[in-house]
């Protein structure tokens, strides 16, 4: 397929998951502000922030003391965070990049994928956060959901081309990336709480994982054990080791590359990033140092996709 | 649609009964459903104000207008002579200029014409179909239909054409079948077998793709559907490359060889080698690979020397020079104000004329004479004897309407209509056109960007 092509459907898949997982953040941290204590408030939005690697609207000293303040806060924030234009990770500029990607690429997916995510674009488009205050978590929860239609429409009706493998690589790799960015936003701000599971059931609830782990342990909540699930456990469709194995699997599927050598160190990099989840993990010391390493390994991978697929020198590229 | 004050024509009467029998209701459901259809398929164009790009949809009426087959197949016929004609002078023009020599033409509106393309030359052309896809701009007057302007370049509104079926077909499911209504979905099998018949030589199973600027243009998304429909890809001048006189896109696989392009790319952004050299749309040294007949550009730089509103005036007498006939289809009545009669006659009639800047296009550069005011004609007055060459002028015509869906109810509109010609070993016409309509009561300009809109053109057996 055409290298322009390839990439355009690749973005696609990172900002539409991009959206769909700051929307599922959102939609959990909404429902804690109803009944949740201050400090996990906060907890909350600071988590959010670390995972988008943003600072709030008012720098590091907004946290409020009071309640009404915090309800008040959680307003600005959450616009920040949805609608923010100038945020270029909020819920509405990845949805609105994801849909400009696919646009562009209408002639790679198929019309009904098309026509899902622009009418969740239209749905968006108009809204501001005080459109959606009375009830933010009905808004999230739909803006997800019309993100796993989309996913779900492409799984029954886009052409399983090349087009098709890029998108769920740029899902994948997406995927990888805000999940370790949430267990180290996770696991660096709880060793600052007293409450040392603060967030580790929504950690759960983030990855669809709460029914999973109730079945393997029980009802207590342990950082370590929901841990070792949402990292390697091979059967939690959002686990690290599922989305590093399904970008992997991608690759496979993909011809080789004009770049030789960059495609054998794309394949290179998903094995070894899939490799230290599957090895390393289990006996990792350092558990958070293991994580800095698969995202760098992820974002190599990023980057040496891209080489070997679109900005391959054409010198030495093979002519069809 | 009527032969007179409320008797419809025969072919219109199952129309006007719909429209008449029709609660208002449910045609201001059927034109909400219409319209929020386009909506809804992103089926838009691009408008550019400052460094804002906005994405609009054009207007749509749900109410059809109506041919039937017998008044088709006369059109049918007059455009394949008339594109006939034009390709038969493309070819030479850029070859041994017959038609100057023996005086049917004068050399000074050729070369004056700014899309006379000189490195075009001596090219030769596969099956010597310069103009591989055509869309005439017809209008009907009591004299029957007239062409009003043959765009030869980078023609757009096919897409419509088909976005404008598939929404009013929804709505007005009945109606379609017992209208026996011509299918005109299968406009890209034809298109695609077009380009295939211009591959190059030998590339018997030829690779497309469909030149764009980008996706900013204004018809973005017709490029976009017309490469889905065709099976092409959809490349940006970024996209190919020329090397040793090949054309090769880039893809994930390495450099695949593109035999045939369909270009939707104006001439001087082709090939910054040879024409605008400021282009960042083109591709370098494409026109030396096409040249050399590596590949195949559809349509052929330099036709638009063919659809200048100068050598328009012309076309009825290449049909008579080349083809030995008389035409099927009118000009309207165009006068050439580089001619000193014209130009007077012109200035003395200003208020009944429409002029027209022959390099403009989109309704611009236009005085309608009738709805103008004196200030605009004095304004047009200088212009015309400062520099006459560049307008002609034609007799405003009484256009044809057809009933719209204006406030829940049916009022006359202005239309025309715009019909594709496809030629490649042979010329292929689908039953069906991109019929755009002057929204705005009394006007007469059907340009989208000027108030237009459009709606559905039923080629209907009955």
């Amino acid at each position: 397929m055409l290298s322009r092509s390839a990439q355009g459907v690749y973005w696609m898949g990172r900002y539409l998951t991009r959206a769909q997982y700051l929307s599922r953040l959102l939609e959990l941290h909404v429902q804690a502000l109803v009944d949740r204590s201050v400090e996990e408030i906060h907890f909350g939005w600071r988590r959010i922030y670390r995972t988008m690697k943003r600072f709030p609207p008012a720098g590091e000293s907004w946290l409020p003391e009071a309640d009404e303040f915090a309800l008040a806060d959680s307003f600005t924030l959450a616009d920040d965070l949805t609608f923010e234009r100038s945020n270029p990770d909020s819920v509405w500029s990845s949805l609105e990049r994801g849909r400009e990607n696919a646009r562009q690429m209408r002639h790679c997916i198929s019309a009904e994928m098309w026509s899902c995510l622009n009418l969740a674009y239209l749905r968006m488009r108009d809204l501001e956060t005080v459109d959606i205050w009375r009830t933010p978590e009905a808004f999230y929860g739909q803006t997800c959901n019309e993100i796993h239609n989309f996913v779900g429409l492409a799984d029954a009706t886009m052409y399983r081309s090349s087009a098709w493998r890029f998108m769920r690589l740029g899902r994948a790799i997406e995927r990888v990336q805000l999940a370790v960015s949430l267990i180290l936003a996770q696991t660096e701000l709880g060793r600052r709480m007293k409450r040392r599971t603060l967030g580790w059931a929504g950690m759960l609830r983030m990855h669809h994982a709460s029914e999973a782990y109730s079945r393997l342990y029980g009802i207590e909540i342990r950082p370590s054990r929901v841990l070792d699930l949402l990292a390697s456990d091979p059967l939690l469709p959002a686990s690290l080791l599922s989305s590093v194995r399904a970008a992997a699997a991608e690759l496979d599927a993909i011809a080789t590359g004009p770049d030789a050598e960059a495609d054998a160190a794309a394949r290179r990099l998903a094995g070894r990033a899939g490799a230290m989840i599957l090895y390393d993990w289990p006996e990792a010391r350092d558990r958070e140092e293991l994580l800095r390493r698969v995202d760098r390994c992820t974002r190599d991978l990023h980057g040496t996709v891209l080489d070997a697929f679109v900005d391959y020198g054409i010198q030495d590229a093979p002519l069809r | 649609m009527f032969v007179a004050q409320g008797v419809p024509r025969e072919h219109c009467r199952a129309l006007c009964e719909a429209l008449r029998s029709a609660p208002r209701e449910e045609l201001e459901t059927i034109q909400e459903r219409v319209t929020r259809s386009f909506s809804q398929e992103g089926i838009t164009f691009t408008v550019h104000g400052g460094d804002e790009a906005e994405e609009r949809i054009i207007p749509v009426d749900c109410v059809p207008r109506l041919l039937t087959l017998a008044e088709w197949s006369e059109l049918e016929a007059g455009l394949v002579q008339r594109i006939s004609a034009l390709n038969l002078f493309l070819a030479d023009v850029y070859g041994d200029c017959r038609i100057v020599r023996d005086g049917v033409i004068p050399i000074d509106v050729v070369l004056d014409c700014p899309q006379y393309r000189p490195e075009m030359r001596g090219v030769s052309v596969p099956n010597n179909a310069w103009v591989a896809v055509c869309g005439t701009d017809i209008v009907r007057t009591h004299e029957g239909f007239m062409v009003l302007e043959d765009n030869l370049r980078v023609p757009s509104g096919v897409s419509y054409m088909i976005a404008n079926r598939k929404a009013v077909k929804a709505g007005l499911r009945r109606l379609f079948r017992t209208c026996r209504v011509q299918e005109v979905e299968h406009y890209g099998r034809l298109l695609r077998q077009t380009l295939t018949e211009l591959a190059p030589r030998g590339r018997l199973d030829p690779s497309l793709a469909l030149l764009t600027p980008g996706t900013w243009n204004s018809a973005f998304y017709e490029h976009m559907f017309l490469a889905q429909e065709i099976g092409a890809e959809l490349v940006e001048g970024q996209d190919l490359l020329v090397n040793d006189g090949f054309v090769y896109m880039r893809t994930t696989a390495g450099l695949r060889r593109v035999d045939v392009i369909y270009r939707r790319v104006d001439d001087d952004f082709l090939d910054p080698l040879v024409f605008r050299r400021d282009s960042l749309l083109g591709v370098p040294g494409l026109l030396n690979a096409y040249k050399r007949g590596n590949v195949t550009l559809a349509n052929a730089p330099g036709t638009g020397v063919a659809d200048d509103k100068s050598v328009y005036a012309y076309v009825p007498d290449m049909v008579r020079y080349y083809l030995a006939e008389e035409p099927l289809l009118k000009n309207v009545d165009t006068r050439l104000c580089r001619r000193p009669e014209d130009l007077e006659y012109t200035l003395d009639n200003l208020e009944h004329l429409v002029v027209k800047r022959v390099g403009e296009s989109g309704g611009h550069g236009m005085l309608v004479g009738p709805h103008s005011t004196p200030e605009e004609r004095d304004e047009f007055r200088e212009s015309l004897r400062a520099a006459p060459a560049e307008y002609i002028s034609q007799p405003t015509l009484a256009l044809s309407r057809s009933p719209c869906l204006v406030d829940d109810r049916a009022e006359p509109r202005h239309v025309d209509l715009r019909p594709f010609v496809l030629t490649g070993a042979q010329s292929r016409i689908v039953p069906g056109a991109f019929c755009r309509v002057a929204l705005r009561r009394g006007s007469l300009v059907v340009n989208s960007s000027q108030g237009g809109g459009g709606k559905d053109l039923w080629v209907v057996d009955l």
